[in-house]
């Protein structure tokens, strides 16, 4: 079964937690995962900024590993990245600022990009509030 | 065609439980989680509530998330979950509404 995951916290809820636990179920089970959406405060967890305490689980950093690993698609929305300041090389030239913090394996992209995969998929499980 | 409601705030934060159970039907499911799982606690109002949703419907809740709050499920009948069984559920229910 194809699944879409949308991330809507940042990587300090617990729902953000939770949204990789499960996700990492699904392929675990034997799903597809046909794309990971990070949407408004979820955008945050795509930025390679953050620097979370030592005694504290870096879930940015275990997202991230998780989709280098399995080669998701991982798409963060480019218009809730820009107001949260979290910019690729192209929009960080676009608007004339310094720091590029969109990490590794993540692409930013617009809403079209959650809509084009819940048509392909058979399942969508949103992670938001706590 | 059966729904799995997946909740995850708690009772007294949002109207997440009360939207879900007015359109909740007949063989739905509902799926606690997060801060959500504090409608589990007995005697609430919000347990009081699920006590009386449709005998076809089943209550379900992340295990961890009760744990960690010493929640006592055993008052409803309440199936806890790991994530293997979590996703079990997804695909189970032909649909799934993730409110938020």
């Amino acid at each position: 079964m194809k699944f879409v995951i949308n991330v809507l916290s940042s990587s300090n809820a617990p729902a953000t937690r939770r949204a990789l636990r499960f996700a990492q179920a699904v392929l675990a089970a034997g799903h597809e995962i046909v794309r990971v959406f990070f949407y408004q405060d979820g955008v945050l967890t795509a930025s390679n900024n953050l620097v979370v305490a030592q005694d504290q689980q870096d879930i940015a950093k275990q997202w991230q590993a998780f989709i280098t690993e399995n080669k998701l698609d991982a798409v963060v929305c480019i218009a809730a990245a820009l107001r949260r300041g979290v910019l690729d090389q192209a929009e960080a030239q676009r608007y004339q600022r310094e720091a590029v913090n969109l990490a590794d394996g993540y692409q930013l992209s617009g809403l079209g990009q959650l809509h084009d995969a819940l048509q392909q998929a058979d399942r969508c499980i949103s992670f938001g509030g706590e | 065609m059966t729904t799995l409601h997946i909740i995850n705030a708690a009772p007294t934060q949002t109207t997440q439980l009360s939207s879900c159970l007015r359109v909740l039907s007949a063989g739905d499911g509902i799926v606690f989680c997060g801060e959500a799982v504090q409608a589990l606690r007995a005697g609430s109002l919000a347990a009081q509530q699920l006590q009386g949703i449709d005998h076809s419907c089943k209550v379900y809740a992340l295990e961890e998330d009760v744990l960690a709050r010493a929640i006592d499920a055993e008052a409803l009948p309440v199936t806890l979950l790991d994530y293997p069984a979590f996703v079990a559920l997804c695909v189970a229910y032909s649909r799934v509404s993730s409110w938020t």
